[in-house]
């Protein structure tokens, strides 16, 4: 809507603003636009009810020019180099970002501290143990989604933004872990082969399937066995939170890639060559969270209750290891890649449940 | 989510290698457990107490674990006070191993802080309360605005792109930029809102001669002046200035949120300097010479953003005249408060080397501080 022409006259023939050249103020652009506050306040969802909302599936914009905005031909671009809307885009991105913003929690005051009980050393070692190797990777799943978001153009700009919230979450991560391995007497351990391996992606999808789907997936599936892990409330309420954090990570991860393979599905065997790489490392060195050294031990000692009580952790590990695999069988098939049951690193899939009719 | 390569079964947990259905027959044959990493010599008994503010990173990372190195010697993923894997595995992504480049003495707390100031623009601001404009000056908030969610979102991106270089020792430092980019991207979605959400809409983009600065930054001191010293410096002036003219309630707490993570980021900048010139003095003149750079493209990308310009004269006055004179003290305002950021962080002579274009807001006559004991001879504003 263009601006009243009225006002446009009177600001120009008025001497009032005269010398102002004032065409800006008709930069042809989408005009009265009012959105509204809805349940959950002025979310991202509310300000796209009109044609800002629009997202391109293909984008020219290589500036930063915010969607909708007039455009300056002169305006340099940026190295945005993500052009199509599905190599980014997930259905439930703009939820997922108000959600992280609505959910953000603070190590330092949310979570009881002094409900941190003395425990046996066993205990407490094992806690710092598993805790040393948290905080070692948790950067990782910051630093390597950040590696994309210079190439992800403002006509996508929801994506970014969502990734900037999973950067917070990580680095909180990482700080909330370090925090209870220093909290208690304990102290950082033994650091391990990490996850630097992560890193040497090369694509988008490529990094969405290994950190989101799958790296990211098995965490999650980890902290919400919280309970089983954790000694007191302080330790139950980290897993918790993080938990849920880990939570809209994965949810972004198996939207994007459902919309990917929906709109790309000459995609679908690239997707399978990362899935078999990343199962090929975890299945052939079961060198995942919970069967990795160090890691698998103290999860085992806090699992059974003691290390005099392992071999009962370890059985519980299996509980969790069984967990983790079909939740992500689970994941597959939301995606649409259920026909990776039969594709499985045998070493996993032994760990499925049968399919229910 | 460990990914070296490592003989096969090497870290098998003893039960884990097997399916809890194969007979002990099959079993591997369980080692004796030993628990080697029960015994690194890293230090225990700490017991930081939880302060009112709760448990900070400043009460936890003390003693050896609040040592931070000079320089950072591991490659991978280590974290600062555990014991190193004896194993050597894929080196990370990192180019940054010198505490001198990232390090601000203040970065723990602006973490923590933060995070307790952690504001949603959804529902921290009473949208309800916007009350509406002349069109003329919707319109000039509707085309500020649009540049300010652009910049916010170029800062999102230049900083994200940063984290895997900078080394697990500087983990505050990675903690304090994954604050200030979720700031930002805030920012961008904040003032996008207000854009949208008052019978406006967006306007034009800006001429994106700054966005340079950030994204073209070498080196992240360099990139820290861009984007935290000087457009993070001259943004609280222009937010400062939106908060003045507001009319609503919903636009004064937006802006006041905004400035409120502005400041941390200015302060991160201000410490970072700091730290940068105490350590390397010799740099000096490389830090004038990255400030004057983005003097520059500041006053080139300013010269031809005719809209942001016209739109604070709008604002800022019921006529051309009284509102460019307004305009040239917001200008002269945010000159001042810029030197004084530097008198922070111990750069006291940086006024005669302002490119000309900001020279001319000096008072006529203003004589060059000549110690870091001496303030600019400008007032510094009060920014709230």
């Amino acid at each position: 809507m263009t601006i009243n022409q009225d006002t446009m006259e009177q600001l120009r023939a008025e001497t009032d603003y005269a010398g102002l050249g004032l065409g800006w103020l008709d930069p042809g652009t989408e005009w009265g636009v009012r959105a509204q506050a809805g349940r959950k306040g002025l979310t991202l969802d509310e300000i796209n009810r009109n044609p800002y909302g629009e997202v391109p599936e293909f984008t020219i914009n290589f500036t930063a020019r915010p969607r909708g905005a007039k455009a300056r031909p002169e305006a340099p671009r940026l190295g945005n180099r993500l052009r199509s809307k599905s190599e980014v885009w997930a259905s439930t991105i703009a939820m997922l970002y108000e959600e992280a913003q609505q959910r953000q929690w603070s190590s330092a005051r949310d979570i009881p501290w002094n409900e941190l009980t003395q425990l046996p050393d066993d205990l407490e070692l094992a806690m710092c143990q598993l805790c040393t190797f948290l905080t070692q990777v948790e950067f990782i799943a910051g630093d390597l989604p950040g590696r994309y978001v210079k190439e992800i153009s403002a006509d996508h700009m929801e994506v970014g933004l969502f990734i900037a919230t999973q950067i917070m979450d990580e680095a909180r991560h990482e700080d909330v872990f370090r925090k209870r391995a220093l909290a208690n007497g304990g102290g950082l351990l033994q650091a391990g082969p990490g996850a630097v391996g992560l890193l040497q992606v090369s694509d988008f999808a490529e990094m969405t399937t290994l950190l989101h789907l799958v790296a990211e997936g098995f965490v999650q599936s980890l902290f919400r066995m919280g309970e089983l892990i954790a000694n007191n409330d302080a330790e139950k309420k980290i897993f918790r939170l993080a938990a849920q954090d880990e939570s809209r990570h994965v949810a972004f991860g198996v939207t994007h890639m459902k919309y990917l393979i929906e709109t790309e599905p000459e995609r679908r065997e690239e997707i399978h060559h990362y899935l078999d790489r990343q199962e090929g490392l975890l299945g052939t060195t079961q060198a995942g969270l919970t069967s990795g050294g160090q890691s698998a031990e103290s999860l085992a000692i806090l699992l059974g209750g003691g290390t005099a009580k392992i071999d009962l952790g370890y059985q519980k590990l299996l509980a969790i290891r069984k967990r983790q695999i079909n939740e992500y069988m689970h994941r597959l098939e939301v995606i649409g890649l259920g026909d990776r049951r039969e594709r499985m690193n045998p070493d996993m899939r032994q760990f499925l449940d049968p399919v229910r009719n | 989510m460990t990914t070296d390569s490592q003989r096969q079964d090497s870290d098998l947990a003893p039960d884990a290698a097997a399916p809890a259905d194969l007979s002990p027959a099959e079993r591997p044959a369980r080692p004796p457990h030993d628990f080697p990493w029960m015994r690194v010599p890293t230090q225990r008994s700490m017991r930081p107490v939880v302060g009112p503010q709760g448990l900070r990173l400043e009460d936890v990372d003390v003693d050896s674990y609040g040592d931070v190195p000079d320089h950072w010697p591991y490659r991978n993923d280590t974290p600062r006070g555990a014991f190193p894997s004896q194993n050597i595995g894929l080196a990370a992504s990192y180019s940054i191993f010198d505490k001198v480049e990232v390090w601000s003495e203040n970065v723990r707390v602006l973490y923590e802080d933060a995070i307790r100031d952690r504001w949603s623009s959804a529902t921290d601001v009473p949208w309800e309360t916007l009350k509406p404009y002349p069109e003329h000056l919707e319109r000039a908030i509707c085309q500020i605005c649009t540049e300010m969610s652009e910049q916010a979102y170029v800062t999102v991106q230049v900083f994200s792109g940063w984290l895997e270089k900078i080394s697990y020792g500087f983990h505050e430092v990675k903690n304090f930029l994954a604050t200030l980019i979720y700031d930002n991207a805030r920012h961008v979605e904040a003032f996008r809102k207000r854009a949208l959400a008052n019978g406006g809409g967006l306007g034009i983009e800006s001429p994106g001669i700054y966005h340079r600065g950030p994204a073209a930054s070498m080196v992240f001191t360099e990139l820290v002046i861009t984007t935290c010293i000087v457009r993070a410096s001259f943004n609280m002036i222009t937010v400062d200035t939106l908060k003045r003219t507001a009319k609503s309630e919903a636009e004064r707490v937006l802006y006041s949120n905004i400035a409120r993570d502005l400041q941390r980021h200015i302060d991160y900048g201000v410490g970072h300097l700091t730290y940068f010139v105490q350590r390397q003095p010799q740099l000096l003149g490389q830090l004038h010479a990255w400030l004057s750079r983005a003097e520059g493209l500041l006053v080139a990308d300013q010269r031809f953003d005719q809209p942001f310009n016209e739109a604070m004269i709008l604002l800022l006055g019921k006529n051309t005249e009284e509102g460019r004179a307004n305009y040239e003290d917001v200008r002269r305002q945010w000159v001042a408060y810029y030197l004084n950021r530097l008198a922070d962080a111990r750069i006291y002579d940086h006024m005669t080397r302002l490119v000309p274009e900001l020279k001319h807001y000096l008072p006529e006559g203003a004589a060059m501080p000549n110690s870091v004991s001496m303030r600019p001879p400008v007032e510094d504003p009060a920014l709230t």
